[in-house]
Parts: C-alpha cells; sequence; structure tokens
C-alpha cells in the first residue's frame, strides 16, 4: 500500500494522504472525524452499508460514503455542510428507529458507538412513535456470547468476520428488510476459536460476553494495556480491571503482532486468574502453607545441597525471570544445566544462525509474502492467531501457501501444495526440500518440471508414498516465489540435524538477500525466544553468548556446556543431579515421555518448583512459589520474531504472591550472591546490559507496541555464526521409516501428537471455557480403521512399549495412512505418556467390553 | 394512432417461439451478419451510433455501457437481466414467452461486441413457463450452431445459461442480480467499481435488459440511421409499454417513443371506464414519480420529457389510477411492496421503508395527524440520495410525490377514517389482504 502522497482540503484543511487512501482515514489525519458503523478496515474491502460517513464532494452531485471513496489530488470536501448534517443525522435517526434505546441497563451504554455518535451527529430526538421490532433476547448465539438482535443495527461487522476474517462462514444475515437479523444455520451454536473478536467488532450492545455481562459499567472500571502469554502470537491485550480484579480482556490493536484479533483462548482465558488451583502463596511438600523467609531459605537450602548439580528448566517466564534464573545457575552455584524446552533442540551454533537479522520474518511480512510455508506446526493450535494471518495473505493478497507436516491442519484447504511426512521426519523432508530446491535451479530439471505439473503442483497428502513427489513439488512453488516466508514449529527441532536443514533451506532460497522474506517460528513456550536470548541454554548465556564467558563462581571444575532438559531428566533418574528448579513448566503434563519425568522427580533430591496452579508436579515438590499471569506480571517477553513486548501489571496479585523477579533476587541473595537487581528496570537493565543486541533498548522505546532488537541500533551487535553458513551435506542416511521406529510391529502406527488448542488449564480451569475441553481421541486414517476394524466413537487403548492410554477413535480422511494421532497435554489419557523423545509407534486396541 | 412494432412484430404467430419459426421471418440474419462479416469493434459502433437506451429503468446508452468493458483477453460476461419484478412491468415476459429467439440472437450479437464469452439469463424465479421457453430455443440455438463454439465459423464461442432466481426484486439491481448468479445472498454491492468493471466473478460484465437486447438484432440487420428513425432524437427507438390500472384493455403496446402519452393511455389501453376520469399514473412502473392527469397526459412519452415532467420513463410501464382510487392506500400499496423486497443492507432503506409503511397504516386507519404528513415527506427527502443503490428511492419518489401532490386527498382519508366511515374501512381491508399476495403476484 505504498502510494504517492496527494493532498486533498477537508473542511478547508489541507491534508497529506496516500493515494487510494479511503477518504474516512485520511479526513482522520487531518483531525477530522467522519462516523462509521459498518467501516473497518481489518474486515476487508467496505460494504458502505451504514451510509453513516456520507460526505459532500465537490464536483460530485451527489453524497458519496466516505469509507468507500479513495481520495484523489486535489479532491475538495466538505463533512460539516447543511446537506451532509441533514443526512448524518437522518441515518442516527433510521438507525435508532429499530432500536430499543436501552441504554441505562445496556452493558455497552457508555463506550457504544451508536450512543456516541448518536449523540455527536444526531437529530437529538426521535419522531418514530410506532411499534419497534422484537425479537427473543438475550439468546446464545454461543456459550460465550449473547445476542441482542433488537439492539442490533445490522452493520454487518460481524458477519464480515465469520466470512472474510476467521472464514468459517457460520455467521450469516437471515430474512430482509427490517425483518434482517444475524444468526447461523438452523440456529446452531457459533463456534469458532476467533468468535469473541465480535464482541469487539459489535458497535452496540447487541453482541455480549457471557462473563462480562453485568458485570461492570464504563464508569467503575479501568483499561490497562499488556501482552497475553498463553501462546507464542504474544496478542496485545487490554484488561478491563473492576476492583483490582480482571473482568475481560480485549484486543489492543498491533498490526506488527497480532493485526487486532485475539483468540478465544486470550480472550476468555482470564477466569483461571482465580481458580482454586491458583497457588497463592510458597507451599512446602504436601501443600503445607510457609513465609515467604521460611520457604526461601529452604530453597536456598536444597540448591546449596545441589550446587553445580542442580539444574533448572524454564517455559513460562519472563525475559526478565529468566535471566535471574540462569545466572542464580551459574554464578550462585555454577552450574550450566539450564534448559528453556520441553524436549530436544538444536545447539547454540544453530541457534545463533537462526538469530541472523537477515533471515528473520516479521510477521507483518507474512501480509505481503508471495508464498508463505508452513513447516511443522498447525498455528491454529500453536499461535492461532497466525492462522487468521496466513488466510488474510490468501485471501486478500494471493499468497500461495504450501503446508508440510505430520498431520492434517486446518490451513490444508486454502494451499496449493500440502506434504505429509512420517512422524518426526521433519529434517528428513527438509533435507529433500533443500535438494528439490538445487536441482530445480538448474535450467534443464526445471524446464522438465514445469511441463508435468503445469503450475499447480497438488500433492495428494493422503498417501504418504508420495512424500518423495512432495519436496520437488513444494520447491517448485517456493522457486517461483519472490517473497517467501517459511512459518516452522519449533517441534521438528526435536529432530537430529532438523533445524540445520531448515537453515540450508534459507540458503538454498536465498532469504537472505530477499527484502520481505524469513523464517518465522513457532515455539511450544510463549516466550521461548525471549528465554533463550536471556541465558537459559545448557551451550549459551545471555545474548546466545559461549559458555566461556560466563562468569562462574561455582569452582574450576564447572562444565562449560550444560544438559539439555532430556539429558536433565536422565541425570536425575541416575542420580548425577540433585536438585531441580522448575519454572512456570508443568513436566508431568506438557513434557513427553511421563513415566520417567516421575521417576525423575522422585528420585531428586530436591524439587523446587515455580507455578501458576497446582499441578501433578508441585504436588512432587520440595518447595512451591507462586508464579504471576500475565494480568500481574511486570516484564518483558520477546515474540518470535525479535519484538520484545511488556508484560505490565493490571490486575492485583491474589493471597501472598510477590513479583517472581523479586523472588529470584532474593533466593540468589539467600545463596550469597548479589544480582544487583531491586527493580523490574533494573532487572531488565541488567539483562540488556549483558545482551549485546539488547543494548540501549529503554523502557520507553518498547512502550506499548514493542520494538524488534532487528530494527535497533543494537542489531549490529548479533552474534556471529561460527560457520560460514553453507548447504550442508544432508545429516541423514536414507534409512526407512520402519527402521528409526524400531522393530517393526505389525499393526503398529506411527504416532504423531499435537497440542490442542483447548487442551490443558485453559479449560480445565476457566468455568466459562469448560464445555469446550478436549477429550483424548485417536484419529486414524480410513484404510487403517478399516485394517483394525474399528468404528468411529468406540473406545480403545493406545499403547507403547508397555504404556497405554485410553482414547475414543474418530476416523479421519486426510489422516495419512499409518499414522495416528493423540492429542497433547488433556487431563485424562495425555499422549505424552507414550513418548520419549524420539520417533515412537503404538498399537490400538479394542479396548474390552467389561 | 396504431403500434409500431418492431420487437412484437408477428408476435401473435405461435410458430415464433421455434427456431424454424423465427427464421421464417427473417430471424438469425442479423447474428450470421455479425458473426460473419463484421469486427467486434464495429457491431459496437453500430450500438453506440443508434443511441438505443436501456428499457431497465435508468435508461443509459446501451452501446456507450459496452463500450466501457475494457479490451483485451480476460473472462467477459453478459448477464441479460429478465428479472422483471417491478409492479406495473411485464413487458419481458411477453418478449421472451413469444419471441425467445430475438432475445438470444440480441444476446448473442451484444456478447460479441463486449467480447464476452459467456452469457446468463438471469429470469424471475415466476416466470417459469418463459424460462421454459428459453430453455427450449436456447437448446435449438444450441443445435443450430448460433450458440456453443466457434458460432457460424467466426472462431468466437459463447455459452449461454438461462438462470432462474429466486424470487427477490433486489436481485433485479444489477450487482444484487450478480451476487445471486454467483450464488450468494442477493444484495446490491457497492459501485464503483461498477459492472463494466469488476462484475460476475470479478470479470468486466456487461448487464442489459431483455427489451434493450431484443433491439439489437433489428439494429444490426437496418442499421443504426435506420433505428434512428424511429422515436425522438433522445429517444431513438420503440418502446413496449405496459399498461395497467384503471384501464379497459390493460395489456402491452409498442410505440414510437414520443408518442403522447394520452394516445398510450387513451386510444390503445381504452382508457378508463365509462365515467371515470383519470386521475394520476405512474408513468415509468411503480418507482416513478406519479404524474397527475393533467400533469402528464399530454406529455410525450420519452425519456427525456418524463424526466423534465419530473418522474421517469423507467421500465416503461404506465401504471393507471382513476378518479375512484385513493392515493393514500395507493401510496401504502407502494411503500409495502419495497418494504417487503428491501434487502435490508443499508439503513435509510431499511428503516426508511419500514417507517413510511408504519405511518402510512396509521394514515388509512385515522390514527395520523397532518403533522405525521410532514413526518412522512420529511422521510422520504432523508431516503432519496442516501442509499446504497435505488431500492429506497424507487419508494421514497412516488410515495413522496403522492403526500406532495394530494396532500389534501391524505388529510381528508384521515379525517375520514377517524370517523370510522364505511368507505374507507373497506379500503383499507383490500389494502390490508393485498399485502399477503405481494410478490406473487404479477
Amino acid at each position: 500500500m505504498s502510494g504517492k502522497e496527494i493532498n486533498l482540503i477537508i473542511d478547508g484543511r489541507e491534508v497529506t494522504a496516500t493515494e487510494g487512501e479511503m477518504l474516512h482515514d485520511a479526513a482522520k489525519r487531518g483531525d477530522v472525524e467522519i462516523p462509521v458503523f459498518c467501516y473497518e478496515p481489518k474486515l476487508g474491502d467496505p460494504v458502505g452499508a451504514c451510509r453513516m460517513c456520507l460526505v459532500e464532494i465537490e464536483g460530485i452531485p451527489k453524497l458519496q460514503t466516505s469509507c468507500s471513496t479513495p481520495v484523489r489530488d486535489g479532491m475538495v470536501v466538505h463533512t460539516r455542510t447543511d446537506q451532509v448534517k441533514h443526512a448524518q443525522s437522518a441515518v442516527v435517526e433510521f438507525l435508532l428507529v429499530n432500536h430499543p434505546l436501552d441504554c441505562p441497563v445496556c452493558d455497552k451504554g457508555g463506550e457504544c458507538p451508536l450512543q456516541d455518535i448518536s449523540y455527536g451527529w444526531g437529530p437529538g430526538r426521535s419522531r418514530f412513535t410506532d411499534q419497534k421490532r422484537h425479537f427473543e433476547k438475550p439468546i446464545e448465539l454461543s456459550p460465550l456470547v449473547a445476542i441482542d438482535r433488537e439492539r442490533c443495527i445490522l452493520c454487518y461487522r460481524c458477519v464480515r468476520f465469520s466470512q472474510e476474517v476467521s472464514e468459517d462462514e457460520q455467521l450469516q444475515l437471515l430474512e430482509r428488510g427490517d425483518r434482517t437479523f444475524v444468526g447461523t444455520f438452523d440456529d446452531r451454536p457459533y463456534v469458532s476459536p476467533f468468535h469473541g473478536n465480535i464482541t469487539d467488532l459489535c458497535p452496540v450492545g447487541a453482541l455480549t460476553n457471557y462473563t462480562y455481562r453485568f458485570r461492570a459499567r464504563p464508569w467503575d472500571i479501568e483499561q490497562a494495556g499488556s501482552v497475553c502469554t498463553i501462546c507464542p502470537s504474544q496478542c496485545n491485550v487490554s484488561f478491563t480491571v473492576r476492583d483490582e480484579r480482571v473482568k475481560r480482556v480485549l484486543a489492543r490493536d498491533n498490526a506488527e503482532v497480532d493485526d487486532g484479533w485475539l483468540c478465544d483462548r486470550g480472550r476468555y482465558g482470564f477466569e483461571m486468574f482465580d481458580a482454586e488451583e491458583r497457588v497463592r502463596g510458597p507451599r512446602l511438600r504436601g501443600g503445607v502453607e510457609a513465609s515467604w523467609e521460611d520457604a526461601i531459605a529452604k530453597a536456598a537450602a536444597a540448591l546449596k545441597h545441589g550446587g553445580a548439580e542442580s539444574a533448572a528448566i524454564v517455559g513460562d517466564a519472563s525475559n526478565e525471570e529468566g535471566y535471574l534464573l540462569q545466572r542464580i545457575m551459574g554464578e550462585a552455584l555454577g552450574s550450566p544445566h539450564i534448559d528453556s524446552r520441553p524436549s530436544r533442540g538444536p545447539n547454540r551454533d544453530a541457534l545463533v544462525r537462526l538469530s541472523q537479522p537477515e533471515i528473520s520474518a516479521r510477521v507483518r511480512d507474512i501480509d505481503d509474502a508471495e508464498t508463505i510455508l508452513v513447516v511443522g506446526t498447525d498455528p491454529l493450535h500453536s499461535s492461532p492467531i497466525l492462522d487468521l494471518r496466513i488466510r488474510k495473505a490468501i485471501r486478500r493478497n494471493g499468497a500461495k501457501l504450501v503446508v508440510a507436516t505430520e498431520a492434517p491442519t486446518t490451513l490444508d484447504g486454502g494451499a496449493v501444495a500440502v506434504v505429509r511426512y512420517t512422524p518426526g521426519d521433519g529434517g528428513p523432508f527438509l533435507a529433500e526440500l533443500t535438494e528439490a530446491l538445487a536441482a530445480a535451479g538448474t535450467p534443464s530439471s526445471l524446464g522438465d518440471r514445469r511441463d508435468e505439473s503445469e503450475g499447480s503442483p497438488e500433492v495428494d497428502g493422503a498417501d504418504s508414498a508420495k512424500r518423495s513427489e512432495g519436496a520437488p513439488a513444494v520447491a517448485d512453488v517456493l522457486q517461483a516465489a519472490g517473497r517467501v516466508v517459511v512459518v516452522w514449529g519449533e517441534r521438528i527441532g526435536r529432530g537430529e540435524g532438523a533445524v540445520e536443514e531448515l537453515l540450508n533451506v534459507a540458503t538454498a532460497l536465498d532469504l537472505a538477500s530477499k527484502e520481505g522474506s524469513g523464517l518465522l517460528e513457532v515455539p511450544d513456550f510463549t516466550n521461548a525466544r525471549g528465554l533463550r536470548e536471556a541465558g537459559c541454554l545448557p551451550d549459551a548465556g545471555p545474548g546466545l553468548s559461549t559458555r566461556d564467558a560466563l562468569r562462574t563462581s561455582g569452582g574450576a571444575n564447572a562444565a562449560r556446556v550444560g544438559m539439555g532438559t532430556e539429558e536433565i531428566r536422565e541425570a536425575l533418574e541416575s542420580g548425577e543431579l540433585k536438585t531441580l528448579v522448575l519454572f512456570g513448566v508443568d513436566p508431568l503434563r506438557d513434557f513427553p515421555d511421563t513415566t520417567a519425568w516421575k521417576n525423575a522427580l522422585a528420585k531428586a533430591d530436591h524439587v523446587i518448583v515455580f507455578s501458576t496452579f497446582e499441578t501433578a508436579t508441585t504436588a512432587m515438590a520440595d518447595v512451591v512459589f507462586p508464579l504471576e499471569t500475565h494480568a500481574e506480571k511486570d516484564g518483558t517477553v520477546s515474540h518470535p520474531d525479535g519484538r520484545l513486548q511488556r508484560v505490565r501489571p493490571s490486575a492485583s496479585r491474589p493471597g501472598d504472591i510477590r513479583p517472581n523477579w523479586g523472588v529470584l533476587a532474593e533466593l540468589s541473595l539467600a545463596l550469597g550472591h548479589d544480582t544487583g537487581v531491586s527493580s523490574q528496570p533494573s532487572a531488565f537493565a541488567a539483562l540488556a546490559n549483558e545482551v549485546p543486541f539488547y543494548a540501549g533498548i529503554s523502557d520507553s522505546d518498547i512502550g506499548g507496541r514493542g520494538i524488534r532488537w532487528q530494527e535497533t541500533p543494537a542489531c549490529a551487535n548479533a552474534p556471529e555464526p561460527t560457520e560460514a553458513p553453507g548447504i550442508g551435506s544432508p545429516k541423514h542416511s536414507s534409512e526407512a521409516p520402519a527402521e528409526r521406529f524400531g522393530d517393526p510391529i505389525p499393526g503398529a502406527l506411527a504416532l504423531s501428537t499435537y497440542r490442542d488448542l483447548w487442551a490443558g488449564p485453559i479449560t480445565e480451569l476457566n468455568p466459562p471455557l469448560k464445555f469446550l475441553q478436549p477429550q483424548q481421541r485417536v484419529e486414524l486414517s480410513v484404510a487403517d480403521a478399516d485394517r483394525l476394524d474399528l468404528k468411529a466413537g468406540e473406545e480403545v487403548t493406545v499403547s507403547q512399549n508397555g504404556t497405554s492410554i485410553r482414547a475414543r477413535v474418530a476416523i479421519k480422511e486426510r489422516v495419512p495412512e499409518g499414522t495416528c494421532l493423540l492429542l497433547e497435554g488433556v487431563a485424562e489419557g495425555n499422549a505424552n505418556a507414550l513418548l520419549n523423545g524420539g520417533p515412537v509407534s503404538v498399537q490400538i486396541e479394542k479396548t474390552a467390553a467389561r | 394512432m396504431p403500434e409500431t412494432r418492431m420487437l412484437l412484430k408477428n408476435a401473435e404467430d405461435p410458430r415464433l417461439r421455434t427456431l424454424d419459426g423465427y427464421k421464417g421471418y427473417g430471424g438469425y440474419a442479423s447474428l450470421e451478419k455479425a458473426y460473419r462479416e463484421m469486427e467486434a469493434d464495429e457491431v459496437l459502433k453500430e450500438l453506440e451510433d443508434s443511441g438505443l437506451r436501456g428499457r431497465g429503468g435508468a435508461g443509459f446508452a446501451m452501446g456507450k455501457k459496452a463500450s466501457f468493458l475494457p479490451r483485451g483477453e480476460m473472462n467477459k460476461y453478459l448477464c441479460c437481466n429478465a428479472d422483471e419484478s417491478e409492479p406495473g412491468a411485464f413487458k419481458d415476459r411477453e418478449l421472451m414467452q413469444r419471441n425467445p429467439h430475438q432475445l438470444i440472437e440480441g444476446i448473442a450479437i451484444a456478447a460479441l461486441a463486449a467480447g464476452a464469452g459467456h452469457a446468463f439469463i438471469f429470469i424471475r424465479g415466476e416466470y417459469d413457463s418463459q424460462a421454459d421457453i428459453l430453455d427450449a430455443a436456447v437448446a435449438e440455438a444450441y443445435e443450430a450452431g448460433y450458440l456453443g463454439r466457434d458460432i457460424c465459423g467466426s472462431r468466437c464461442d459463447l455459452e449461454l445459461v438461462v438462470h432462474r432466481g429466486a424470487g427477490a426484486y433486489i436481485c433485479g439491481e444489477e450487482t444484487a442480480l450478480l451476487d445471486a448468479l454467483e450464488g450468494k445472498r442477493g444484495n446490491p454491492r457497492l459501485k464503483p467499481p461498477f459492472p463494466a468493471v469488476q462484475g460476475l466473478y470479478g470479470g468486466p460484465t456487461l448487464i442489459n435488459n431483455v427489451e434493450t437486447l431484443s433491439n439489437v438484432p433489428h439494429i444490426v440487420r437496418n442499421g443504426a440511421e435506420w433505428f434512428k428513425g424511429f422515436g425522438t432524437e433522445q429517444s431513438p427507438g420503440t418502446k413496449v409499454v405496459s399498461v395497467s390500472g384503471c384501464v379497459r384493455r390493460p395489456g402491452n403496446y409498442e410505440v414510437e417513443l414520443g408518442t403522447p402519452t394520452r394516445e398510450l393511455i387513451m386510444d390503445l389501453a381504452g382508457g378508463p371506464r365509462e365515467g371515470r376520469e383519470v386521475k394520476a399514473f405512474y408513468p415509468g412502473g411503480s418507482s416513478s414519480p406519479v404524474l397527475k392527469a393533467e400533469e402528464g397526459l399530454d406529455l410525450p412519452y420519452s425519456f427525456e420529457a418524463m424526466a423534465e415532467a419530473g418522474s421517469m420513463l423507467g421500465s416503461g410501464s404506465i401504471i393507471v389510477a382513476d378518479d375512484q382510487v385513493s392515493i393514500p392506500h395507493m401510496a401504502l400499496r407502494t411503500a409495502r411492496f419495497y418494504h417487503h423486497e428491501s434487502c435490508g443492507k443499508c439503513t435509510p432503506c431499511r428503516e426508511g421503508t419500514n417507517w413510511t409503511v408504519k405511518m402510512l397504516e396509521r394514515v388509512v386507519r385515522g390514527e395520523a395527524t397532518p403533522m405525521d404528513l410532514d413526518i412522512v415527506a420529511s422521510v422520504q427527502e432523508n431516503i432519496i440520495g442516501h442509499c446504497l443503490c435505488v431500492l429506497g428511492d424507487s419508494m421514497a419518489m412516488p410515495v413522496g410525490a403522492m403526500v406532495r401532490k394530494f396532500r389534501d386527498e391524505f388529510e381528508d382519508v384521515i379525517a375520514a377514517a377517524s370517523e370510522g366511515e364505511p368507505a374507507v374501512a373497506e379500503r383499507i381491508a383490500v389494502a390490508q389482504g393485498a399485502a399477503e399476495t405481494l410478490g406473487a403476484a404479477t
């Protein structure tokens, strides 16, 4: 949208605007407000339905809607002439003909665009004396959203959201004329993980959240801007706070991050802040309440006992918290054993290469990408707001999407090519892709391939045997594009050498020299990038520095390269490590191999857990410290694209919870090591001081919108890769999948697992979201279901190497033959029980009838 | 003065419906001429020169509209608007029923001029038998090679599909028609972009009325100059006029444009019944502002004369009200139709039609005051020019004109009804009962 600048005159003021911009937006730059109801650029093209924004343009006899009139150079516009005032006042009068004007009992009252515009532009009184229309009200549009059709002014916004943004197409306008109403086919509930956005969009009180109805009035609330840290999307939110408690979550527009949308997890997931399961103060083993002094002394003693044989795993933490914890480990204990990943991950060299600014994509780059490759992740489940962003790029800009995953994704339908690789084979797939890209670069083979598959490399994902055809097809699409954004799941990095293969793909595509191209990670933990950059890695300190630079006080024999998550677990089991700190992680729910973890936690001499909620893991801890939620915390987080964002305290901390940075600083003091951190700003300053590429970034630089370190002068300090990146030789031998999965067991299926959007505390601890709680189900292909004689809905036992879980059968056409899918993180039958960090295959048997 | 039949020539011969019958009267000669001997640009120029104005309502020059379509290789479309749903209009029905091949020939020629490879006839759902006739005629035309691939060896292709609408008046609005044709809810689109630039499936689209397209073969056969010999300078050609209401011989009459309106109503349609007098009439369908007899009867029936008189020729449908007709009831009847058919997308039309009906109902029930008539008039003004499409204006213009021109009668009806005068009560029953059949009757 980079057009040339033009000048126009609005109400006598000269306004500079971009050619092609809508008049309404241009007027805003000249401080002229033109009232609108239906216009919302986030929803796509204007519809011109409400007619509120009629203005006079010299040279055009009829009034024009400013929302749909592109500006031209020299245009002369009037927005306050008698003719315009008359028209606008007429539209307000019309809008109020069927509006109940029940403002005193309406939740929207006081923050209602219809109210504001009626006061500002309306006639002040209505001449309408007849009967208004009536509907049953309020009724459930969904279990979370109430609809009051009498208040609706039929502005189309919610319907356009459903049709053009979330693309679920469930909301429709039914009937016509003044009988029109918003609804779904057959009155079914509106089900979509993004549907809460319609309550933000509604310019009247027609769509309200059940979680907020009658809970507060606009004059007794405060809005507090923060960042949602439920998933790596890190959407900007605004908390509605009343009496120091969060009552509502609204989207806070930031085109660089979330495009102004919020998923229902972020929107409705706030009631768990006050859940009964919340850890409200320090606890000792058995849930015994303890004073802060006692708990810290106890934890310090446990850590002293462990010394350099202590380890820490960090998950849900701010940059400062991660930074302080790694300092405790390194400086106070001399232990390099710290990690911030649920399983295996790439080494420092690979991470340094990944962090190169030239190959990093911004979220916004998705909008203008010609081709988007989604590999090894389903954004809907792992970073929902990216799902909308990718859909937008396809719908509005005709971007081509390629999906390469183990399992079907919600984006498959919009993809030009879909490739399914065997579970765990992300690395080999990327290696193949690199080879195919190299081959496609040579003119002869390029010509050959083009002849065969004329532009549409539609790949049948159902047949895994076609995998080898997949990579060349993907290569063709990628090769043809200028700007490529690769959205990749951190999980593929669990495979040996997979991230190196990804970097090879980036090199083969020459992402570094293409403006608007790059890699964008979808990590497992919200603040994965920030924690890595803060030094929560076994082989790197703050700023991805090598451990050589670490100021260890734990003696000369401190190892420079520590253990990663899985090694920590093994070392705990073998007694090699003594004390474990878990900060914002719940291994018994979220990490692969539950049994081994249970064993490790039992074997450890001491376990110190920082947790928001009581979990199976806190039950095994010696000391439990409470964590703050993102409504309470003060700290920074780093978006996967490098954007530092600030989480601000919005609500009060329940019970006896203390700021976590302070607890860590105190713990360090108790260990005899002064971190020098006495406040959140001093913690951030210390962090920025140690991370060279955060240098000079201040709190005001971060502000309300965040700042990418790649876009600051500190970018020059980005870590240098140790070896020159080049297309390395594929590290994978071409062993058959069966061999890698161990002895082939007849009837066994390769297991692919994913974390469902709704699995975990989000649905278990939020009463309004309980109805969404997923039950374990095993998804398999029609062919496998036939072969195993399984019917949909049947209860089965899924087992692997002696461990088994129960699940119900779901038969899905798009699941590749030979693969089955299970959910991680569910309350019952968590698939993590079956995993062991590597690829596994499982057997499925009908559960014997009792 | 007799009729001047061009489009309805030989219409009484039932064989005209068949390909053989049509060809027997010289049919498809124009198509053959256009496809065999003429360049697309020549055809287009002929149409532009003829000055043929759209017969659907707006009266926009057909050739000019076709010339707006961008040149070059792309998917272009032609849509024939056969969704004739305006109360008072029934000319397209007769044209399709009696002479379907004339329309098909016109479509094929217009498609050549516009460079369209796909054409659709969007016919209103209630025109069931007419759609059957068109289906049969289209099949014959395909068989004879006048449609399909390589028409008359010209290497030009044309696919023609007859699509039956689902009965919404709004789908006669050209952009709503396009949405409905695409399988969406039939709502008008925002213009610009105009269909000529971005229409059906996003491609340039020419949309013309049945009667407009039916004129095309005659223009191509006889030339633009010949065509301009009919009608007036600004309104060349003939017009099939549907005359209905309080006349003795309602029906379609084809006359040269510019024929005195009096002749149409009094001579051709037989005038009002014995002892009655014409009080007022809609000159161009129910959406045109009514003209009082003394204003309108002596006007020439042409686009320009009607516009000058503050009304419009519209689709060319005259509805006559004699001295027994209650204008307030006619206003209510009109408003009810548009209220029923408003799509609801834009505010002034959705709420304005609803409000107007409620006020007029109070007027005929005697529950209104003269002040309410001011509000009725003001609401009509608030609708006009503020809507997304012309549907709102289509109610506001005639209703506004009726209140303005027959204010006394409205006040009389309020007074009489409030005193329970039986004659008025009877009319209320008629007016209210009639609402039940709206949209289904023509």
